[in-house]
Order: C-alpha cells, then sequence, then structure tokens
C-alpha cells in the first residue's frame, strides 16, 4: 500500500493540485488535501496489489487537479461572499476573481469605485472639525466639490458642521451598496457559470 | 458514464448536460440525506450516493462541498485514526443540517410531485393532439 500510495503518478497529481490552489487559504488547503490523500489510500487499499495502472484509474476517479480545484475555488467564494460582508474580504475574493476572466475583473473595478467613493467620504468627514473652511459641500458651477487644498474650494460651503454625519451616512450608503451589489454580481456569475459548465 | 458526462459536459448531447445539471444540482440535499442516520467519511457518503442514487460525480468535488457545509454549520467533522493506518475525517448533521435536509427534502417532494403529474400524459404514451 505504501509504496503505491506513494507512486510518482499520485506524488505528480498532487504536485499540480497544490500548484492550481496555492493562492487560496492554507488551512483549507491543507485539509482537502489531506482529506483527497486518505481518500485515494482507502481506495487503492480495495485492490489486492495495487499497480501504476490501479493509481491512474482510482485519480481518474477522483477528477482532474484542474477539475477538483474550480470546485474549490467556487465552493471559497460561494462561502466567503455570502457570509462575509467585509470589504476587506470582498476586495480581496474579487481580486482572486480577477483572474477567472472579464467578469471577474469587472466586479473588481465596481467594488473597488464603490469603496474609494465611501472612503472618501469618511475621510472628509474626519478632516471636518480640523479643515472647516477646506471641507464640505461646496457647490458651484463647476459642479459638486467635497474638498479642496490649501485653498478652499470656489462655491458656497451649504452643509457647516452637519457635513460629519451627513458623509458619514453617506459613506455607509455607498459600502453597503457596492458590497450588496458584489455579492448579486458573484452570486449571479456563479449562475452563470453553472448554466455554461 | 456519468463521470465521462460531467467531464465533457461541453461536448455531451443537451439532454444529458441537463442531467449532468439535475445531478449536480441535487448533490447538496443528497449528501445531507446520506448523513441522516449515520456518520460517514467522504469515501462512504460517495458509495452511498453511488448506490442509492447513482448520483456519480468526479469523487473528488465532494470533499470541497463537504467543507462549505461545514463551513455553513450544517456539518460537523472530526478526524479519526482509523485501523486502515491512516486517519479519515468523518462527517455529521447538526442541528441546522437536519432543519436544512428537512426543508430541502420538502421543497424536492412537492416540486417532483407536481412535476410528475404534469409528465403523466407525455410519458402515458397516449397521442397528443398536434
Amino acid at each position: 500500500m505504501n509504496t503505491a500510495a506513494s507512486s510518482p503518478i499520485i506524488e505528480t497529481y498532487f504536485a499540480e493540485l497544490d500548484s492550481r490552489i496555492s493562492d487560496l487559504p492554507r488551512p483549507q488547503r491543507e485539509e482537502l488535501v489531506k482529506e483527497l490523500r486518505a481518500h485515494v489510500m482507502d481506495r487503492l487499499e480495495q485492490m489486492a496489489v495495487p499497480c501504476e495502472e490501479d493509481c491512474r484509474t482510482v485519480l481518474k476517479a477522483l477528477g482532474t487537479p484542474d477539475e477538483i480545484a474550480r470546485q474549490f475555488r467556487m465552493e471559497l467564494i460561494l462561502r466567503r461572499s455570502s457570509w462575509r460582508i467585509s470589504p476587506v474580504a470582498i476586495l480581496r475574493t474579487c481580486a482572486r476573481w480577477t483572474v477567472a476572466g472579464v467578469q471577474g475583473y469587472a466586479v473588481f473595478l465596481v467594488a473597488m469605485v464603490g469603496y474609494l467613493i465611501a472612503l472618501s467620504f469618511y475621510v472628509t468627514a474626519l478632516l471636518k472639525p480640523f479643515f472647516p473652511r477646506n471641507v464640505g459641500v461646496f457647490v458651484s458651477e463647476q459642479g459638486m466639490n467635497l474638498a479642496h487644498f490649501p485653498v478652499p474650494p470656489p462655491g458656497h460651503e451649504c452643509l457647516g458642521p452637519y457635513y460629519i454625519p451627513a458623509a458619514i451616512v453617506v459613506g455607509y450608503l455607498f459600502t453597503l451598496g457596492t458590497t450588496l451589489l458584489i455579492r448579486f454580481l458573484v452570486r449571479r456569475g456563479r449562475s452563470l457559470r453553472q448554466r455554461l459548465a | 458514464m456519468y463521470m465521462a458526462l460531467l467531464r465533457n459536459g461541453t461536448k455531451a448531447e443537451p439532454t444529458e448536460k441537463w442531467e449532468a445539471q439535475l445531478r449536480k444540482g441535487c448533490l447538496e440535499l443528497a449528501i445531507l440525506a446520506s448523513l441522516w442516520e449515520q456518520r460517514l467519511y467522504g469515501l462512504e457518503i460517495l458509495r452511498l450516493l453511488e448506490k442509492d442514487s447513482d448520483m456519480v460525480l468526479a469523487e473528488g468535488t465532494i470533499y470541497p462541498i463537504l467543507s462549505r457545509l461545514k463551513e455553513e454549520g450544517l456539518l460537523e467533522s472530526e478526524w479519526v485514526e482509523a485501523e486502515a493506518g491512516h486517519p479519515r475525517k468523518y462527517y455529521w448533521l447538526t442541528a441546522a443540517g437536519r432543519q436544512k435536509a428537512i426543508g430541502m427534502g420538502r421543497i424536492w417532494n412537492s416540486f417532483a410531485a407536481n412535476l410528475s403529474a404534469l409528465l403523466r400524459p407525455v410519458l402515458n404514451g397516449r397521442g397528443g393532439k398536434p
């Protein structure tokens, strides 16, 4: 059993699988590989004297490393995006997704833009008490400005001290909206892929 | 055959492709159902699926699904040292997993019953009007 379980074919298989999932979180990855190895050993033990051909058969039934890696990645994305709403986790998931194709890239862009807008509201809310003349909602012919340094933006500042709670609320709405949009897109992407699979 | 079918999804005939999709879609429920009465490790779950529902797939793909179900709190697991010389990871249903299995099972039953009713004339071989 030991000779077969450590046969070059099997080691090549697991090396290939490792290379395909190397970017995913280590604990889950190690657990998966440990389980798959146990599976292969169990399968080989059913055979009297496992030979190379048996190893091939067992690995073929297991699925290609690519197939398993894809499933693993999909399950991880599913789990992360449906259970966490932290922007950091979502951005990281999206960054991984960009590797998966154009659609992933689009989702990543949406996330970046949404969270950056949210961030700019939070930052200006923080700056308002220190630079009351430079930060706020300035409306002029050029449109709307939130902040400008060192000279205050043109136009009339319309919110005054109320800018702080207003910016926090708007920033929060952007964070929430972006997160929900990303989750929606990721889910839709998944069903699209399942249809294409 | 189903293995080949799942692998070559793009090349398969449309009905075969649909069948593969259907099997894939029911896999989660089948896994939860297989654990209803006992603790099992991955290979035992696969054998049960093979025997009772001929729901065979690329075997390795069951493990990522099990790990997600665990993360979702539907399953619990533990590595157990076996006589085989290597440990095996056993899974069992949590209370939430049982609830989910019941819920999914109910949906499946009513869905299957309605569709069967709809299919009765189709499969009875009575000639419909063109």
